[in-house]
């Protein structure tokens, strides 16, 4: 049984495109993005997405959320993907709660709440420097201390990580070869030193350094000494197929964008349009753009039922999507010639987007050769 | 097929290392500095180099002795070009000496060579390229910016666009429009035009990158002297191809390639996944061979169209260029997505502060990064500048293969 009916969806989508739509302009985005005062999103706007319960869509009822599944997760995403929200979702509402689901006692669990009406943002740092994309390379280590733990290590760059409340750390307990935990880091707790910097597609973030960070007992995610590196191995699964649906949002948006500009640019006495080299481009992208959502619908799909291949399912969608997000993007700028390439016009900000998307938590050659890996 | 004799560079090795010793000496150290960042050049900062490259000639190497050249063979200007690139100096910067310069000596009055070239050869000027509008991209033979015959001047009107490096330029090769009631490729002319012209306004694009680089060009009621026309008027589009032609060869930058290509090698060795260097990793080996391939593809293709420009009388043709602007172009563009798919593992970040000088942020990832990704934003545009790869396509279906 699906969370949502079809008309629950479908709602969940229109409600989504009609605001953002209206509100989530082009203007406002660079606003966004680019105030120097700024941190480049807008809690304003966080706020607003919490009352249309966006962000609780898929947590717990019991947290005040919608209890959905990942298919509505999906539907938020690429509606986040269409209108490139700078908003820390990620983070936030796909690897922080779903860390603290897997993970957090029941007393943790309340944090959800918070979440759900937009009170809490998280920042999921996990992968380190040297190490990759590759999900079971953790060097920090913390050290358990009478009354709580030391942290000690490194955090590659992680979206938003220079803003949101907290942090959700991985660490090794005790030593190199102890097991993988998880920690809830207050961002401006002692002893990080965030090194900010943004993401070429105006998102920004941080790398870290953690020196000496304490923390109490209870910030530790759950109890007793189980490694969470499989746990983790699902949150980023999680996070994959989520940033695989922003990046069909993305790519439905730019693709009808670049439908448009042909109908309206002449060269040659005709509509650029008129040319079947590029009617056939354009083929190209709507059906590259069609492939992806399949997968990602298969994809999310998968996860809602149960499926034990859903995690092999979801790297299939991350290898799919990364490719198919490479040439719509591309052929995006290609297609509107000197003006794709200018700041002014929208295009190149998906273009920007999609090449974040293909990348986030493991490229598309990464997952194939996980797969390969794996089915051999 | 195989009939023509390629040239090789052997003999060069004393010219190489000329070129060496010299580049040690005389390059800049804060431009070296700032190419080993990937860091952008003011205009003062080029100068100051090229201006030593030009006192001997070599901006201009390749050209004929008779304009002022030196008559370098193409191997001993690719040559020379990779040496630059070796020593970590910037690129020559294309409108003077291969767009500009060629049209004018070889079209233009024995006045305008010696009042043009020297500038060029000298690097004391530096030209813009004012042949795209904002309805005339690919279709460059509908332009529509204005030119009226008034006395001893033409009166210029209209706009053009995408025009680069416009806010630095001294001069500009112009296409106008001369006359609209025939065909349209005959009613344009080829015109040089001071930039300092009254009724010229250069307004900044700025670019995905997030550089200016890009400018709209507006001319209203701008006063040039008939003797700045090249040519015959009305012909301007013969001159027009000849220089795209040119402009098409020069998209292909064997020795930035190359450079690219180095890049990747040193971000692989530098960068790690799972504590291991991705260097050791077969499938990235085995990608860096692929584009190995497909360079020395493009090198030998190079090599072929400049022994037979050599052979046709020196100036390259469309349909020459077309099939080399168009693989040398995909081939950048493809070693620098994957130069941007080891940056993926800091980040996918962009760090434009890092890109100018007096910048002591800290850098997170290698230290050219933001550089290399400014080059990749850069060159989504390589293949749309110089006639996009559509447009190429077109020359080849037409030209080629009569179709
Ligand atoms: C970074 C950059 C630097 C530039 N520098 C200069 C400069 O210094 N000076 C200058 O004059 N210009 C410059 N240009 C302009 C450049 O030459 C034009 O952008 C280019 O010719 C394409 O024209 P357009 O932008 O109008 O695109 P359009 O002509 O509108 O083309 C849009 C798309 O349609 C395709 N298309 C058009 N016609 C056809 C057809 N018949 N068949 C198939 N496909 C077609 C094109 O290939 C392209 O993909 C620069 C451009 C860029 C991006």
């Amino acid at each position: 049984m699906p969370a949502f009916s079809s008309e629950e969806r479908q709602l969940l989508n229109d409600s989504l495109r009609d605001l953002l739509a209206d509100k989530y302009t082009f203007e406002h985005f660079k606003k966004v993005a680019r105030a120097e005062d700024g941190d480049g999103f807008s809690r304003a706007d966080w706020a607003t997405y919490a009352e249309m319960g966006w962000l609780g869509v898929c947590l717990p009822e019991s947290a005040g959320g919608a209890g959905g599944g990942a298919t509505e997760l999906g539907i938020v995403m690429a509606g986040a993907g269409r209108f490139l929200l700078l908003e820390p979702f990620l983070g936030t509402i796909v690897l922080g709660a779903s860390a603290i689901e897997k993970a957090g006692t029941p007393d943790q669990q309340k944090l959800l709440a918070d979440i759900a009406t937009g009170k809490l943002t998280l920042a999921f740092c996990h992968a380190e420097p040297d190490g990759g994309y590759a999900r079971d390379y953790v060097r920090t280590i913390a050290r358990r201390e009478s009354d709580g733990y030391v942290i000690d290590g490194a955090k590659a760059h992680t979206i938003a990580a220079h803003a949101v409340d907290t942090l959700v750390i991985s660490a090794r307990l005790g030593s190199a070869s102890g097991p993988v935990a998880l920690f809830l880091v207050p961002r401006t707790s002692a002893g990080i030193k965030l090194a900010p910097a943004p993401a070429l597609d105006g998102r920004r973030g941080a790398a870290m350094t953690l020196t000496g960070v304490r923390v109490p007992t209870s910030a530790r995610l759950g109890a007793g000494d189980a490694d969470l590196l499989p746990a983790i191995g699902d949150i980023l699964d999680r996070g994959a197929i989520a940033v695989c649906a922003e990046a069909v949002g993305a790519m439905a948006a730019v693709t009808q964008i670049t439908v448009d500009y042909l109908k309206t640019r002449k060269q040659f006495g005709q509509l650029l349009s008129q040319f079947q080299v590029l009617q056939h481009r354009l083929v190209d992208m709507s059906v590259t753009t069609e492939e992806a959502r399949a997968i990602v619908h298969a994809a999310l799909q998968a996860v809602d039922d149960g499926d034990p291949q859903a995690r092999h399912t979801i790297w299939k969608a991350k290898v799919k999507t990364a490719q198919c997000a490479r040439f719509v993007g591309g052929q995006a700028i290609q297609l509107h010639g000197g003006m794709g390439m200018t700041d002014e016009l929208i295009v190149g900000h998906y273009y920007k987007r999609l090449v974040l998307c293909e990348s986030l938590l493991g490229d598309g050659e990464w997952y194939l050769k996980q797969l390969a890996a794996e089915m051999a | 097929m195989f009939i023509r004799s390629v040239e090789r560079d052997t003999s060069l090795d004393a010219f190489r290392a000329e070129v060496r010793d010299f580049c040690a000496r005389e390059l800049p150290a804060e431009v070296q500095r700032k190419q080993a960042m990937g860091q952008h050049l003011e205009r003062h900062e080029y100068d100051a180099w090229l201006k030593r490259l030009g006192a001997r000639g070599w901006i201009t190497g390749k050209w004929p002795k008779e304009h002022g050249g030196l008559g370098w063979s193409p191997a001993q200007t690719l040559a020379f070009n990779e040496e630059l690139g070796r020593a970590g100096a910037p690129p020559l910067v294309p409108f003077g000496v291969n767009m500009a310069g060629p049209v004018i000596y070889t079209f233009g009055t024995e006045t305008q060579k010696r009042t043009y070239l020297p500038g060029i050869i000298r690097n004391d000027t530096w030209w813009c390229q004012g042949y795209s509008e904002p309805g005339a991209g690919s279709d460059l033979a509908g332009l529509k910016t204005k030119a009226v015959r008034d006395g001893d001047h033409y009166v210029i009107n209209g706009q053009k666009i995408w025009t680069s490096l416009a806010h630095w330029a001294d001069w500009m090769f112009c296409l106008v429009r001369t006359d609209d009631s025939g065909k349209k490729q005959e009613g344009i002319s080829f015109i040089l035009i001071d930039m300092r012209t009254p009724g010229i306004t250069v307004r900044p694009i700025i670019a995905i990158t997030m550089s200016h680089h890009l400018n709209e060009v507006f001319f209203d009621d701008v006063r040039v002297p008939v003797e700045n026309l090249i040519g015959e008027e009305g012909k301007g589009w013969t001159y027009a191809k000849f220089l795209l032609a040119n402009e098409r060869v020069g998209n292909v930058e064997i020795s930035r390639l190359q450079a690219n290509l180095d890049a990747l090698s040193r971000l692989l060795a530098e960068t790690r996944e799972g504590g291991k260097p991705l260097a050791e990793d077969p499938l990235w080996r085995r990608k860096v061979a692929e584009h190995e391939v497909a360079l020395a593809t493009v090198k030998a293709l190079m090599a072929d169209q400049l022994a037979a420009t050599a052979e046709e009388g020196g100036a390259p043709t469309l349909m020459g260029a077309a099939a080399l602007k168009l693989r040398g172009t995909e081939l950048q563009q493809a070693i620098l997505q994957s130069v941007m798919d080891v940056l993926g593992r800091y980040g996918q970040l962009y760090q434009t502060d890092a890109l100018h000088a007096g910048w002591n942020g800290e850098l997170i990832g290698p230290t050219d990064s933001a550089g290399l990704v400014y080059e990749h934003l850069y060159r989504r545009a390589a293949t749309i500048y110089g006639g996009s790869s559509e447009v190429q396509k077109n020359i080849i279906a037409k030209g080629a293969l009569g179709l």
